[in-house]
């Protein structure tokens, strides 16, 4: 299998701030994967890293076989435009779809067109004065007309309304089968994107603490649900990540997958056990630190 | 695929700022170089007379003018303009020769608007009226290869200063501008330290050449620290 994005034990210090931390994942060519993680957990600078937009303290980052910095024929294959990007002064829409076909030579003006009605961008607002969403429209006008092989969307739905968004996932899935390329996505917007995903990575504290196709996480882990005692004792032995407890009822998300032992015990004891869903598995890294669940049952006890 | 074409279409993508602003500036001055001379006239001054000739010719307007526009041209040309750059997909040492090539691009384009405007303003015997706005000291006094070093080598010399004061904001955010000019003024002070004794002296063996070298020095300096700013810099 040929890696469109390939990150070996990437750090990226900021003074004593580490925003990633020995991180290494890889993204197949064709794939779309989910960069996912909470806010601060490394997602922006990882992408930064891999559009060539800056160097890892340590580490080697390789997009579709090169080091992207300063790399000038890869960086033309690479579309990345950041969640909080400027724009030269003054500028308006037509400024910016009369200059990326001179940098993207996939570019594709249909496509544009179609963003630029579909998302009602104004043409007369200077872009300094466009609403989060509407910035978030450009950035995606941006991503999917330059057809870039290797293309980098972070947090791409950002104030956009339900119909923007659906149109988001209708142009990216309809360009996409007839001109395959290579997308890592990152979003908040879990449940609505994960039928997207075909592979996710997820980012915690600067490491990466899921790098898997999206059906194989979702073996990761479990979510147990019942009155309290009996989740506890089900869930005894395991990796807790996350914890709700409402009155006698507890919902705990544990490391592993429904095996035949775990539905077994889980039967005797009268509590419910599903697959955790993508987002849960998220919230759960993202809750912190992992304990095991003897020392709850213990302390109950 | 060298990125440094679409850089400088990159910045000519603002055409009205690039091209037309300055004429605008220019003819601003015009109109205020217009005005002070009939408030002369208007006080007894005669058109032609040898005053009224070496007052209009001291007329330093466009001077005081024109450099302001093209150092924030030069700021916005870095600040702003950058982290699009990157965004679209230029790299550090293709925009960094990019911006350079579209800034002298620029001042090729004011000095031949200039000199045009000289050649019109002596052809029609300074407007018909006497009036001294182009054909002054400062622009070399009709001299028209003299003009277009002067204008090119000028607004150059704005542009990359502007630059390399961007760049270094770009990189180390307010301490860098500042750093920077508190670095340049000491350079400058101790510079006239060292030669205010011999002051006489040079004021005498002066050539303009002098001023040409010093404009390239800046122009060659500001450019390449503008390139160790920017190769270093993260855009957050």
């Amino acid at each position: 299998m040929t890696h469109a994005i390939d990150i070996r034990s990437v750090t990226r210090s900021y003074g004593s701030t580490r925003a990633l931390d020995d991180a290494s994942f890889s993204v197949p060519e064709g794939s779309i994967c989910g960069l996912l993680g909470r806010n601060g957990a490394g997602k922006t600078t990882v992408m930064s890293i891999i559009a060539g937009q800056d160097r890892p303290s340590s580490g080697e980052a390789q997009v579709l076989g090169h080091t992207p910095f300063e790399h000038a024929p890869t960086l033309t294959r690479i579309s990345y435009v950041r969640d909080n990007q400027r724009y030269p002064d003054d500028y308006r829409l037509h400024h910016v779809l009369r200059i990326a076909p001179a940098f993207a030579p996939f570019w594709d003006p249909d496509v544009a067109a179609e963003l630029v009605d579909g998302f009602r961008i104004p043409a007369r607002t200077a872009i300094k004065k466009f609403s989060r969403g509407q910035l978030s429209s450009v950035a995606i006008v941006l991503g999917l007309a330059s057809r870039a092989p290797v293309t980098l969307f972070d947090e791409p739905y950002l104030g956009l309304d339900v119909s923007s968004r659906a149109l988001f996932y209708r142009v990216l899935l309809q360009d996409l089968a007839e001109h395959p390329r290579t997308v890592l996505l990152s979003t908040h917007l879990i449940e609505e994107s994960e039928s997207l995903f075909d592979r996710v990575v997820i980012l915690d504290r600067g490491k990466v603490v899921v790098d898997a196709d999206r059906d194989d996480a979702r073996d990761l882990a479990v979510t147990i649900s019942g009155i309290d005692d009996a989740v506890d004792l089900v869930a005894t032995g395991r990796r807790v990540f996350q914890t709700h407890a409402i009155g006698g009822l507890k919902s705990v998300t544990v490391a592993g997958s429904v095996d035949a032992d775990l539905r077994e015990r889980a039967d005797r004891a009268g509590v419910k056990v599903a697959p955790a869903s993508l987002q849960d598995l998220v919230a759960a890294y993202g809750a912190g630190d992992p304990t095991t669940a003897d020392h709850q049952v213990g302390a109950r006890s | 695929m060298s990125s440094i074409a679409p850089t400088v279409k990159l910045h000519l993508n603002k055409r009205e700022i690039t091209f037309l602003v300055p004429l605008y500036i220019t003819l601003m001055v015009t109109v205020l170089s217009v005005l002070i001379a009939l408030i002369f006239w208007r006080s007894g001054s005669q058109p032609g007379s040898d005053g009224w000739v070496i007052g209009s010719r001291n007329n330093p307007g466009i001077a005081y003018s024109l450099p302001g526009f093209l150092v924030y041209l030069g700021v916005q040309s870095i600040a702003t303009t950058f982290p699009f750059a990157l965004t679209l997909g230029a790299t550090r040492r293709a925009f960094t020769a990019g911006t350079l090539a579209w800034a002298a691009m620029v001042s090729a384009y004011l000095a031949i608007v200039l000199a045009i405007l000289t050649v019109l303003e002596i052809a029609t015997n300074h407007w018909f009226t006497g009036f001294y706005i182009f054909d002054i000291y400062i622009l070399g006094t009709g001299n028209i290869p003299r003009l277009l070093a002067i204008v090119f080598l000028g607004s150059l010399t704005s542009l990359t200063l502007g630059g390399v004061f961007a760049a270094a904001w770009v990189r180390f955010g307010t301490n860098g501008p500042r750093t920077l000019g508190i670095a340049l003024g000491l350079v400058i002070a101790v510079g006239a330290l060292l030669i205010v004794p011999a002051w006489p002296d040079l004021q005498a063996a002066f050539q303009l050449w002098w001023l040409a070298v010093t404009a390239v020095v800046v122009i060659a300096g500001s450019s390449i620290a503008s390139w160790a700013f920017l190769r270093s810099a993260t855009v957050r």
